[in-house]
């Protein structure tokens, strides 16, 4: 396997994740320009910023379901979308490298026409070919560690956005992703709803799961993020711990953000 | 083709129309009458309307047309070909118009009924002033197409001796031994027809999509 | 009228036997339909696409055209470019192209009211090609557009009684032979009424079984 020399300072032999350059743009609007990191296997990086920023399309790029005009994505030095030889990626060789990496929907997507256990099971039997058997413990497990197992024979169109996405998340570990992509879990979510959900992605977390988090959840990135990317205007301007991103930004831009986003949880503190 | 053939087509496509026109024109209120008969509940009749609408529905025209036109003298009752016709046409279309009110009838808000009979109207009233002119709005593109739909039946009645488009154009081409052109002629008369009809239903369907939006 | 009716009795046998062309005539015909139907729509939501637009015309052309002339044109009108039909081949290639076009559109349209989210979910799971037509997209779509297509399938078994006009022996073509050998048309075509109306009876019970298990996932 051919190591690349990549511009980034973190040891690429350790990066699960490698972005390189990577720019899009819709239209004449650039979303991202030239923007390059790394994610080390364990980490869990949440990508944030003010809206427009690109957040959701550099996620969406990393299994391309966008696909980037210039740059290279590398799961595990392996490449996604362009194959090494610079040609796009057959449908199925993509299809081959989804399947390494677990996604998280904004709107939840189950598939609306299987049971909750189905959902799960789905595409562990059928794309990665797995025994049906030992597919359904697992499955079944993993319900029962995000708290669904009673509702597993339940149609998704029965249950609550809270619901729906814990099973989603269930559904995205059932494939034993090298990498967990989350694009923004609780923004569909009411409120009272998004709690649940965010202790499902501490304990991952927490037990070493490699997530890139897109999320608005000041308090979840403060305390269960390893790193803080800060996106402004298509790149990456601040990738900090989260403590110092918090406590004492290094740049501007960041610095208005997080004023902007402490004012507004003042303000709905003080109204609650 | 000669000039004469030509016309003939375009005399049997007059006869079409004409017939089609019969056609709406008493299944639109028959229909609708079926449709108030099973949205009020009469009893004993509204079942035998909702049997007559099922069987209606499900019959293709040229039997109903073969049945009236062979089966009525066969009970005594005399009928020619343009009667079995139209009344064929009216019998088949009426019961899809039948359901096109009726589902605009269900869908009508109860509040509004309440309303009327409160200040007053009576059941008449009420429904010639509230309910109809609502009622023939929303309906109105999918009566368009049950009237694109019955047009492009007509040619059927060709078969008990109508002389409308299609008979024009067999005949024509038993004739001339060349039936490729007058079908051809007597398509390039039903196409535009249906075509504007069914262009205006999706004007109306975009008009109303867009008045809905505003409101 | 009762004589009559023991009249079409004793011959119900070629009554079933037009009915039994009638069903293999439909079947055949909506089968072949729904699939060509399936290919075409592929094309038609395509429809910055220049053969989008061509498929486009094409099919509103077939949906403002009277089937009866249609089946004419192939079975008298075909023979005078060179191209020979018999009235089974005739009838078949008349409902198979014609209510291909209304397949097309159908699935169309139930293609593009699909939420997108399901469809990119099963391509950020690792879907593509066949595997995500099958397992995806085809499920929630056939759920949805059961009943659209539940009355197409009645439109064809409608359609297929024109084909009697080309001597195509099928349930009303029967029912014309009963009646014109024996005289007792009005026994005989109602008779038929009633097998078309069981026919539809049928077709619409398939539907809301499927209907029903759309509204449970609904």
């Amino acid at each position: 396997m051919n190591r690349m020399h990549s511009p980034t300072k973190m040891d690429d032999s350790r990066a699960v994740l490698n972005i390189i350059g990577l720019s899009k743009s819709f239209g004449s609007l650039q979303v991202l320009d030239n923007v390059s990191f790394s994610v080390a296997a364990g980490e869990t990086v949440c990508l944030l910023g003010p809206s427009g920023s690109g957040k959701s399309t550099l996620l969406r790029c990393i299994n391309w379901l966008e696909r980037p005009d210039r740059g290279r994505v590398l799961l595990n030095g392996e490449q996604v979308g362009v194959s090494n030889a610079g040609v796009v990626m057959s449908d199925r060789d993509l299809a081959r490298m989804r399947m390494r990496i677990g996604m998280v929907f904004q709107h939840f997507a189950l598939w609306p026409h299987l049971t909750v256990l189905q959902n799960v099971m789905e595409a562990p039997v059928h794309v990665q070919r797995r025994p049906k058997d030992a597919v359904r413990e697992e499955a079944e497990a993993l319900l029962r560690r995000v708290g669904m197992y009673e509702k597993r024979d339940a149609f998704p169109a029965r249950l609550s956005g809270g619901q729906k996405q814990r099973i989603g998340i269930a559904r995205a570990l059932a494939m034993k992703p090298e990498l967990l992509l989350f694009d923004e879990p609780t923004s569909a979510l009411d409120p009272e709803l998004v709690g649940e959900v965010l202790a499902v992605m501490r304990d991952l977390a927490s037990e070493g799961m490699t997530m890139v988090v897109v999320t608005h959840e000041m308090n979840f990135a403060r305390e269960a993020a390893s790193r803080i990317a800060f996106m402004d205007r298509g790149g990456i301007v601040e990738s900090a711990a989260p403590d110092v991103f918090f406590s004492a930004p290094a740049t501007e831009r960041a610095r208005q953000f997080l004023q902007r986003y402490s004012a507004a949880a003042d303000r709905s503190l003080a109204s609650s | 083709m000669s000039y004469s053939d030509v016309l003939s087509i375009f005399s049997g496509a007059l006869t079409t129309l004409l017939l089609s026109l019969a056609g709406i024109a008493l299944g639109l209120p028959i229909g609708l009458g079926m449709a108030l008969i099973r949205w009020g509940r009469v009893p004993a009749v509204t079942r035998f309307v909702a049997v007559y609408v099922s069987l209606l529905r499900a019959s293709p025209l040229v039997t109903l047309l073969l049945l009236l036109f062979y089966g009525l003298p066969d009970l005594g009752i005399e009928i020619g070909p343009i009667s079995a016709g139209v009344l064929a046409l009216t019998m088949n279309t009426s019961a899809f118009y039948c359901e096109i009110w009726r589902s605009a009838l269900v869908a009508f808000p109860r509040e509004q009924l309440e309303a009327a009979r409160a200040v007053g109207m009576r059941r008449s009233m009420c429904f010639r002033r509230i309910v109809l002119p609502q009622i023939a709005r929303t309906s109105l593109p999918a009566l368009v197409n049950e009237m694109s739909q019955l047009i492009k039946v007509t040619p059927v009645l060709a078969i008990v001796g109508v002389v409308d488009i299609t008979r024009a154009a067999v005949r024509i081409g038993a004739d001339t031994y060349q039936p490729l052109p007058p079908f051809c002629v007597a398509l390039a008369i039903y196409i535009p027809i249906i075509f504007a009809l069914v262009s205006v239903q999706r004007w109306i369907e975009r008009r109303q999509a867009r008045l809905e939006a505003s409101a | 009228m009762i004589h009559d009716f023991g009249i079409v009795w004793l011959h119900v046998d070629l009554l079933v036997s037009g009915l039994a062309n009638t069903v293999i005539l439909s079947v055949s015909a909506a089968l072949s339909a729904l699939l060509i139907g399936a290919l075409v729509s592929t094309v038609l939501v395509r429809r910055a696409h220049v053969a989008g637009h061509i498929v486009r015309c094409l099919i509103d052309v077939a949906r403002c055209t009277p089937f009866l002339l249609f089946a004419y044109l192939i079975y008298y009108g075909l023979p005078s470019l060179g191209v020979r039909f018999d009235n089974w081949g005739a009838g078949m290639v008349a409902l198979i192209v014609y209510h291909s076009a209304y397949m097309a559109e159908i699935l169309g349209a139930a293609w593009l009211a699909l939420p997108r989210d399901t469809i990119e979910a099963g391509h950020a799971f690792g879907y593509s090609g066949l595997r995500l037509f099958r397992r995806i997209v085809m499920p929630p779509l056939a759920l949805n557009a059961a009943p659209i297509i539940g009355n197409q399938i009645i439109q064809i078994v409608k359609d297929s009684a024109f084909l009697t006009i080309i001597a195509l022996p099928e349930l009303t073509n029967a029912a014309s032979a009963i009646q014109s050998q024996y005289f007792v048309p009005f026994a005989a075509f109602i008779t038929a009424m009633l097998l078309y109306w069981a026919l539809c009876l049928v077709v619409e019970a398939g539907v809301s079984v499927l209907g029903r298990m759309a509204d449970a996932r609904r």
